[in-house]
């Protein structure tokens, strides 16, 4: 998986580590910004009144 | 033969199989300890810049109308809460609500409940883990640990009442400490100890005890005039720490009552009061 990502992204090998790199960034960011505040509310230490 | 066979066609099929599968176990892994710093740092930061919006937002307010005679809407900034016994930096801006929203900010008043200093229960729901986390060591609280709420007008200082296993022998044991000093059992002769025989310092629920928040805890129903309750501050929040099958109840009753006329700031009272 990650073998065959890497042997399609472009260009020699810094201009392929410079696009990972900005691909792995691009990934967290959405899981940071979008995935883990919607998937965090249901977690069961967020109910602290009764 | 194989070896040529293999240098030209790539490795087997069950080799990418298995290799495909160990890089989502991989994955999966990095995800949940993005999901683990997310939830205890990420929410950190971001419940901390909330905090200080609503710090600022409640301290306008106090310079425009220091004593509003009752809570503000629900989702605005109310009151400051100081626990000594996490430090003297442990300063929180309590919101008015303790839903979702109210509670991503800081601790947050139960709308239904008294107000600070008056009789009857001031309720305040916070988090235990992320966002702040400002109830995180509720469990280390002791009998007497002061609770402080800061209004525009005064500060109340609320203490901590004794623990289950401390009620027998308060009034002597209470004497060796100068913080208990006014920190009552609130217990009467009666059978069970009298409308408030259920009170104590920390109590585990199950989390459908909304009475631990009512007028006399636990006792919804014993009808005791409001002049006649004591001022209490209680604290939830969930219990066991990573869980949410129990609340942790901490109950305080009002010892002081101290005009901001009378000191500087927190910190003046702070050195008034003994450090703790």
């Amino acid at each position: 998986m990650y073998a065959w990502i890497w042997r399609h992204l472009p260009g020699p090998f810094p201009v392929r580590l410079m696009v990972a790199l900005v691909l792995i960034t691009g990934v967290v960011a959405l899981l940071m910004l979008v995935v883990f505040p919607w998937l965090e509310p249901m977690l069961p230490f967020n109910d602290v009144s009764v | 033969m194989a070896a040529a066979k293999r240098s030209s066609a790539g490795p087997g099929a069950g080799y990418v199989v298995m290799r495909t599968l160990g890089e989502l176990f991989v994955t999966v892994g990095v995800f949940i300890l993005l999901f683990v710093v997310y939830t205890l740092y990420v929410t950190d930061w971001n419940a901390a810049k909330l905090q200080d919006e609503a710090t600022v937002e409640l301290e306008e307010s106090w310079d425009a109308k220091p004593e509003p005679g009752s809570a503000p809407a629900v989702g605005m900034a109310f009151t400051k809460l100081y626990i000594p016994r996490f430090g003297d930096d442990f300063e929180f801006t309590v919101m008015e609500g303790a839903g979702k929203e109210q509670l991503d900010v800081g601790p947050g008043h139960y709308p239904d409940t008294a107000l600070p200093g008056e009789p009857g229960n001031f309720g305040v729901a916070g988090h235990r883990i992320g966002k702040g986390a400002p109830f995180n060591r509720l469990d280390e609280m002791k009998s007497c640990d002061a609770i402080v709420i800061e209004t525009g007008h005064d500060f109340f200082v609320y203490r901590v009442l004794p623990m289950s296993e401390e009620i027998v022998g308060w009034e002597v044991t209470s004497r060796s400490d100068k913080r208990c000093e006014k920190v009552p059992t609130l217990r009467t002769a009666e059978d069970g100890g009298g409308p408030y025989g259920k009170t104590v310092g920390r109590r585990i629920v199950t989390p459908d005890r909304r009475d631990a928040v009512s007028p006399v805890p636990y006792r919804p129903e014993a009808g005791l005039p409001r002049a006649e309750q004591a001022a209490l501050i209680t604290l939830t929040t969930c219990h066991p720490e990573y869980g949410n099958s129990e609340r942790m109840i901490i109950h305080a009753v009002l010892t002081n009552q101290v005009s901001k006329a009378s000191v500087a700031n927190y910190g003046d009272l702070l050195e008034k009061m003994g450090g703790s």
